[in-house]
Parts: C-alpha cells; structure tokens; sequence
C-alpha cells in the first residue's frame, strides 16, 4: 500500500471501497489512537477523529485533481493530528463539551454552506434504490458504468436516465416543500 | 430523455460539469432571457449539497461497521493468540 499511486488508489476505491477502506483503517488507525492517547484524548476520541479524516481523505483522493504525495498512512496521520489539534483548542474554550456531542461535518467543510438538512429527509424517502444511485454518482464518484453494472441496468444511458428521474422525484419533493412553507 | 431530464442534464452540465467557454457565454445570456434558470440552479445546488451531506453519513456509517469488524477480529486474535502461547507453555514444560 505504501508505494500506492493515486490513480491506483482512486480505482481500488471506487471498485472496492469496502475492502480498500477495511485495509487503510486497519493500517492507520493504530498509528492515530496511539498519537491521541499521547496527546490527551480517549480511544474513542481516536476512533472520532480517524473517522472524520478517513471521510476528508475519500472525498480527497476520489477527486480527479488528487496527487498522492506521501503513504497513505502518512496522510491520515498528519489530517488527524490536524483535527486533534483544532479539538484540543475547542475544548479549551468550552472544556465541558464532549466530542461527541459536536455537529459531524468534517473540519474541512467550507463554513458558509447552507444547512441541507430538510432535503436529507426527503432523500432518505425517495427508497433505497434511487438514493443509493445518487449517493454512488454523485457522493461517491462512482463512474457510470460501475453504477450500471451494479444496480443491473441494461446501459450507460439507461443508468443516466434513471439517475436524472431519482434527481427529478428529489427536486419535486423538495420544490412542494419550499412552495408549501411560502404559503 | 424528456424535456423535463434534459433540463436537469443541462443544469449539471453547468453546476459539476466543465463547459466550454462558449457554454458559459450562452449560459449567462439564458440567465437574463430564462426567468427560471436562476432559481432551478439554485434548487439543483441545495440538491447536491444534501447528497454530499447523505454521502457523509452513508460513509461514516461504514466506518463505523469497519471498526466495530476489526474489534472483534482483534479481540479474537487476542484470545486465540493467548490460548496458543497457553498450550506451547504447557508443552514446552514436557
């Protein structure tokens, strides 16, 4: 792994993200608990912290502008101390606040994002199906013909289609929302 | 596709894809002439957003499953390995 491209890195993601994931966690993962642990933090501040960096690493290493520059291990070592970090310094302004009890985006998210979370709901109604394509093309950068494959569809096209029609129910539910709120 | 579809291809096209910059000339004269391209791209980003948002949750979930395995395949390994270094003790006394 340590001598991993980042195109090889990307591909075994995105055809394997489980297998890929299971293989980095259990090779980083150590090498975070044992830097918390020194520096303050609980094993399960560990587990929330690596878990945060393995999310800002995936959504890194899938982008097509990716350069892997360092071992992977290395990567998330330096994103999770980072994190930690920027934790320390928030507990010590609110030392009675637990972790867990923080918002979940990753400590990269661009702050000014509006909140998202009333399409959440409507999303998590579309059904299993039409949310798992969504989530595969537009979340985890699966490419079209995986997708295709995957969830049987006969083409390409035919995947791009149903993906449009999954993306179409969202935005209608989404739109009575917001038209009926205005009312 | 249907009208309706290839709307939303064309507004991604814009929104994620990489258009020429002939596109995006047409796209800003369709901003001034089209009084509904402004709000329907806006509703296709709080779209995105919420996928993204979904992804996150989606992929912290399987992290979670993915720690909770090598727990107890660790744990596992742990008692196996004391149980085997147990039985070599005993036969190494013989």
């Amino acid at each position: 792994m340590e001598t991993e491209t980042s195109a090889s890195l990307r591909q075994a993601l995105l055809t394997d993200r489980e297998h890929t994931m299971t293989r980095i966690y259990q090779r980083a993962f150590p090498l975070v608990r044992r830097y918390v642990q020194q520096h303050g933090g609980s094993a399960q501040d560990a587990q929330d912290i690596f878990q945060d960096a393995m999310v800002i690493f995936y959504e890194k290493a899938v982008a097509d502008t990716f350069v892997l520059s360092s071992s992977v291990s290395t990567l998330l070592v330096g994103i999770s101390r980072n994190r930690w970090r920027q934790e320390l310094d928030r507990r010590a302004r609110l030392p009675l606040t637990d972790l867990t009890n923080q918002p979940e985006p990753p400590a990269e998210t661009p702050a000014d994002e509006p909140a998202s979370v009333p399409v959440l709901d409507y999303l998590a109604r579309l059904g299993e199906k039409c949310q798992s394509l969504l989530l595969d093309f537009y979340y985890f950068q699966q490419p079209l013909d995986q997708i295709a494959a995957a969830h049987d569809y006969g083409s390409v096209r035919s995947a791009t289609v149903q993906k449009f029609k999954c993306l179409e129910r969202l935005r209608k539910s989404v739109r009575a929302a917001v038209a009926t709120l205005a009312h | 596709m249907r009208p309706a579809l290839d709307r939303l291809q064309y507004l991604e096209h814009h929104l994620l894809g990489r258009p020429t910059p002939a596109e995006a000339a047409q796209w800003q004269v369709q901003l001034l002439t089209d009084p509904n391209l402004a709000a329907d791209a806006q509703t296709q980003v709080q779209l995105y957003q919420a996928l993204r948002e979904a992804g996150r949750q989606q992929l912290r979930h399987e992290l979670r499953q993915i720690h909770a395995h090598l727990e107890r395949t660790t744990r596992r390994r742990t008692w196996l390995q004391t149980a085997t270094d147990h039985l070599s003790h005993l036969l190494g006394r013989r």
